[in-house]
């Protein structure tokens, strides 16, 4: 912030914003006007519930990038690939940008998914003095990019679907698509619940200041 | 304590909770918070009847995509087709239900709720606002229209079509079906169309009269 206007918050002057419709409603109301959507001012459970999902996701990353994600019967000769054994293939076989969009979106974005929320509930949790602002742009990515996950559970939904002919050449999901589905929709959850305006409640006192003095 | 008209010309960071003032934006620029870089609201202006155009459009291509192959496979004379939604149920019948509603919902289902609840809020708004029953209408299809967008992930199902296509070509020939034209006219009706859709201009619509 280049001026130095002072920060008049919501709760301040006694106005919230409805979390579903954004209307501008006075916070002594329970509901909001326009939607009938329940108001908080601060949603202080949001935390915890974001903080459970994200340590679900955690562990279930792991049987994730374990277990084969699919099993490829070529000729009678069974192979089963992991995510990251189906990316090394890509790369044996020369298809390295394939291999490179896979790897962002199976391997990269979830790890960066779930370090990210843990350093940005951490911050609000144990009040980190971490940039808000860094923190910030941060969750906005994830919020994005977040879904491109989806990407490797479609490539397999239609491999499998085109891919059947018997012990000639047949596809199969395997466990750990199940397991990474479940990364993908309980890290999306755990971005989703937070009341972000915790986060700039908490730092008030720290941070930024460094930047503005 | 009994402010009830609350000043219009101030909005809430839906991020921060920064009170803003707003002010009048000319065409294609967006209001960001100053505090956390949050997108706030850009010019309160969309074509209804450039919004019905294309989302009719996209309705147009839905029921091809849906129904002709996106890929094909030829493998020592046999040829194998699918589409969409059986790439889904065929995993959904392995066993992997899960994987195979997740794939179902965010290629099928939610893009075409996303369709018909747009339609129907769009003829809501030019034709509908004065009966309340379908202002109320209004108000549910507008309450469920972030989780569709979220839901929504036809883009992502697009680029997938390319990296099955190469992943197979290791062992047979590949070729892309209608299906694939069809489905990628979708996606593209659909990006330009929610470009041009804004939520809070439709909130906007229950506010008046």
């Amino acid at each position: 912030m280049s001026d130095n206007q002072p920060i008049i918050l919501g709760k301040d002057i006694g106005l919230t914003s409805c979390p579903t419709c954004h209307k501008v409603t006075c916070a002594k109301s329970t509901h909001c006007s326009r939607c009938d959507a329940p108001l908080t001012v601060r949603d202080y459970s949001s935390v915890q519930k974001s903080w459970a999902l994200l340590i679900t996701a955690t562990i279930l990353l792991i049987p994730a990038n374990i277990y084969p994600i699919s099993t490829l019967t070529n000729q009678g000769r069974v192979t089963q690939d992991t995510i990251f054994s189906g990316i090394a293939h890509l790369v044996k076989t020369d298809m390295i940008p394939i291999a490179i969009i896979l790897f962002v979106a199976s391997i990269l974005v979830p790890i960066l998914k779930i370090v990210g929320l843990t350093i940005y509930l951490s911050a609000i949790s144990f009040k980190l003095p971490i940039s808000k602002k860094k923190l910030m742009t941060g969750f906005h990515i994830i919020e994005w990019i977040g879904r491109w996950s989806m990407l490797d559970l479609f490539v397999i939904s239609l491999t499998v679907a085109v891919v059947n002919m018997g012990q000639l050449l047949d596809a199969k999901p395997a466990p750990a698509a199940t397991a990474f589905a479940l990364v993908i929709l309980l890290t999306q959850l755990a971005a989703k619940v937070i009341d972000t305006r915790l986060l700039w409640d908490r730092l008030e006192a720290k941070d930024d200041s460094s930047t503005n003095a | 304590m009994g402010k009830e008209a609350v000043d219009s010309s101030i909005t809430l960071c839906r991020s921060c909770d920064l009170v803003i003032r707003k002010r009048a934006l000319p065409t294609g620029v967006r209001a960001i918070c100053p505090r956390c870089h949050t997108s706030l609201y850009d010019t309160p202006y969309c074509s209804i009847n450039g919004m019905l155009a294309l989302c009719l459009t996209a309705i147009f291509f839905f029921a091809p995509a849906n129904l002709f192959p996106v890929l094909e496979l030829e493998f020592l004379g046999s040829v194998r087709t699918t589409t969409v939604i059986e790439g889904a149920l065929s995993v959904y019948h392995q066993g992997y239900w899960l994987v195979g509603i997740a794939v179902l919902t965010s290629a099928v289902i939610a893009p075409g709720l996303l369709l018909l609840s747009i339609l129907m809020q769009i003829l809501i708004v030019k034709y509908g606002l004065s009966s309340p029953s379908l202002k109320t209408v209004l108000k549910h299809a507008l309450k469920t229209q972030g989780v569709l967008t979220q839901l929504t992930m036809l883009e992502i199902f697009v680029i997938s079509f390319l990296v099955a296509a190469f992943n197979l070509a290791d062992f047979a020939t590949v070729s892309f079906g209608f299906g694939t034209f069809c489905f990628t006219m979708l996606f593209v009706m659909t990006l330009f169309l929610m470009r041009e859709y804004d939520l809070e201009h439709m909130w906007s619509y229950l506010d008046e009269r």
